[in-house]
């Protein structure tokens, strides 16, 4: 499906969610409602965002620790996501998962703390999703510093030996926690380590949600044709510091104020306008409406209830079994 | 019933038949699967097929983490660790992400699993071959351990396990495999969680895990020419723990002593006898004796690996020291 008007306008609104609603946990998080610390994307919002926009509801989607792109890209509300960072029990977890974002009927997969742990569990659902034949596909989305995890050359080769409807998608943003990538990665691109194991890749620029739906809209349409996984790699920067706490420092101001140029969601907004399909009373009009859902979710976040504490025990283990 | 002799590694796979045979949702996958390095996954491919019985590239972290990806998406995968060593190498995905997600999800995602992996020491097979490691996954939430000691306790658990909705650690030893025992024709399942108590007695309760239960069956067929009748229970699955019948056999022996192959420190025994000592205290007449491999590495020379394992006269000197009997 090729990107229309209509769709690059709800990429868009997601991506300017994205935006404000980062902005505002990080709010939360610095004045402690919130009692985790935050991971924020900014400047890096059309990879999250833009892989998600070829997805069907019930394809697989393993996201990232930073930021909110993919989980509201996938179909994840901001109160959603709220609930979960406040750890309340109105959350879909009811407390228990916080930043690990997780919405299984909208086909958002587990988020391991230990980053790189899901390498494994992406080629378990791709290739459940074979057996099945249910024509599902299975996004993998990770960072650059992630491809240094021992499961990633294995999940390459798994991918590639079974030709699984898997995509795997290199958010490169440049930072790998504190120091730049370069300082813990032997390489310029992730991506070439793909064709060792002859998993085909792409290396596209992450600032432009066109580029990005449209290389995901191929690697994806060629996954769910049985044609075997790929690999894309966006290039983009990570404007922000690894997390709440970090004082940053360490990225030259130049490098940012070059980044900022490219901005992702500029760039989106001036060619939508450049053609004529959006103007200032659009923007005007769709921004009030988003911060005024976040701050409803916010103000529900903050209203519900926490979980009760004798829940702890539920659901350790899964009763019953296969009754088939 | 009508019964025959089979061997552990014929039970084991006649339990993936009739479960594969059941529910197309099953399937197989491991290093080596197809031809089946010890038996039991040995010519299941040639009835059920390639998409089936999966050989994989040799990577535990990612078999297992696959096997976890598929199970959390509607199929009911058993992943094969050659080793019980090498569950090490997937320790993460199965201690972090395995027996958690279920958990995690508030029950969204289930993880219905199996770690088949044979184990144990044998003789000869070294260091990282040879290790008892049950005890590891008593640690982590969320999962289930079973450690069958015969044939027919093999089969009945691992078609439990199969059925069961959770992530199932299911321990072959290796001195097993080739043994036989009576197994029905007709099918059975073992629930995961109940003990069986293989040897009744009045005078000590022997609580003995996998291979070292027949060492306690011996040892209890000596001591019994002594007068002392010792009660032999096999747990069989460390989680669940079947106290209940642990418990009732201490109400009538007041001796406990319990015996494993995995190491003694932090071992199953520390954990049951902490059990004993928090539940039962008011059941013991002496102080529980516990038996378990020593904290070293597991040497290689079988004369070495003998000395570091708990023996049949090793169990004898417990129970007679839980007596007041040393000799």
């Amino acid at each position: 499906m090729a990107l229309d008007n209509d769709k690059l306008k709800e990429l868009y609104r997601n991506m300017v969610t994205v935006r404000l609603m980062e902005k505002r946990v990080e709010r939360l998080v610095t004045a402690a409602r919130i009692p985790c610390s935050g991971h924020f994307g900014t400047g890096q919002e059309a990879v999250g965002v833009g892989i998600c926009g070829p997805l069907r509801s019930d394809d697989y989607l393993f996201g990232t620790h930073r930021g909110f792109a993919e989980y509201i890209g996938k179909g994840m509300a901001p109160a959603e996501i709220l609930c979960e960072y406040y750890g309340k029990a109105t959350s879909l977890s009811r407390g228990r998962l916080g930043q690990h974002l997780l919405k299984v009927d909208v086909g958002i997969m587990p988020l391991p703390s230990s980053l790189g742990s899901e390498f494994g569990m992406s080629v378990g659902a791709a290739l459940s999703s074979k057996l099945r034949r249910s024509g599902q596909v299975t996004v993998n989305l990770f960072g650059e510093g992630t491809a240094g995890q021992a499961d990633f050359g294995p999940a390459l080769e798994m991918a590639s030996l079974w030709q699984l409807p898997l995509v795997f998608v290199c958010n490169n943003n440049q930072y790998v926690e504190l120091a730049h990538y370069r300082n813990v990665v032997a390489t310029e691109d992730i991506a070439p380590r793909a064709g060792g194991y002859g998993v085909p890749y792409e290396i596209v620029d992450g600032n432009d949600i066109a580029l990005v739906y449209d290389a995901t809209e191929r690697a994806v349409s060629r996954a769910r044709n049985g044609e075997g996984p790929m690999l894309l790699e966006f290039k983009t920067y990570r404007r922000g510091t690894h997390y709440t706490g970090d004082p940053g420092g360490y990225q030259p101001q130049e490098e940012i104020a070059a980044w900022e140029k490219k901005d992702p969601i500029d760039r989106c907004r001036e060619r939508m306008m450049a053609e004529g399909f959006w103007d200032e009373t659009d923007e005007q009009a769709m921004r009030e409406t988003i911060e005024a859902e976040i701050e409803t979710a916010v103000q529900f976040a903050e209203e519900s209830p926490y979980p009760d504490p004798a829940t702890v025990y539920e659901n350790i283990y899964a009763q019953g079994g296969s009754k088939s | 019933m009508s019964h025959r002799k089979i061997t552990f590694i014929q039970a084991v796979r006649e339990a993936f038949q009739e479960e594969m045979r059941r529910d197309e949702r099953v399937f197989i996958l491991g290093q080596d699967v197809r031809a089946g390095i010890f038996g039991t996954t040995s010519k299941l491919v040639g009835e059920f097929g390639e998409d089936r019985v999966i050989n994989t590239p040799i990577c535990e972290s990612a078999s297992v983490g696959a096997a976890v990806g598929a199970a959390m998406t509607g199929l009911r995968p058993v992943v094969q660790i050659m080793f019980g060593d090498f569950n090490y190498l997937a320790m993460e995905i199965t201690a972090n992400q395995a027996g958690q997600w279920h958990y995690l999800s508030d029950g969204a995602l289930k993880v219905p699993l199996v770690i088949e992996t044979p184990s144990g020491a044998r003789g000869g097979a070294g260091y990282g071959h040879s290790q008892s490691l049950e005890a590891a996954f008593i640690l982590p939430p969320g999962l289930k351990v079973a450690v069958p000691s015969t044939p027919y306790d093999a089969k009945g658990l691992l078609k439990s396990a199969i059925r069961d909705d959770n992530p199932v650690l299911f321990f072959e030893h290796r001195r097993l495999l080739t043994q036989r025992g009576q197994v029905p024709e007709e099918e059975y399942l073992i629930p995961l969680g109940q003990a069986d108590i293989k040897r009744a007695g009045k005078d000590v309760t022997l609580v003995a895990l996998s291979a070292t239960v027949q060492k306690a069956l011996s040892a209890a067929e000596r001591l019994s020419r002594q007068s002392i009748e010792v009660e032999v229970i096999d747990p069989r699955t460390l989680v669940p723990l079947d106290k209940e019948t642990i418990f009732k056999s201490l109400q009538k022996t007041y001796h406990l002593v319990v015996v494993e192959e995995g190491r003694r420190r932090g071992g199953f025994g520390a954990e049951l006898t902490a059990i004993a000592a928090e539940e039962w205290f008011d059941f013991l007449d002496a102080p529980v004796q516990r038996l378990g491999t020593i904290s070293a590495p597991l040497p290689y020379s079988p004369v070495l690996e003998a000395a570091c394992i708990p023996s049949e006269d090793d169990i004898v000197r417990a129970v007679l020291r839980s007596l007041g009997q040393e000799d």
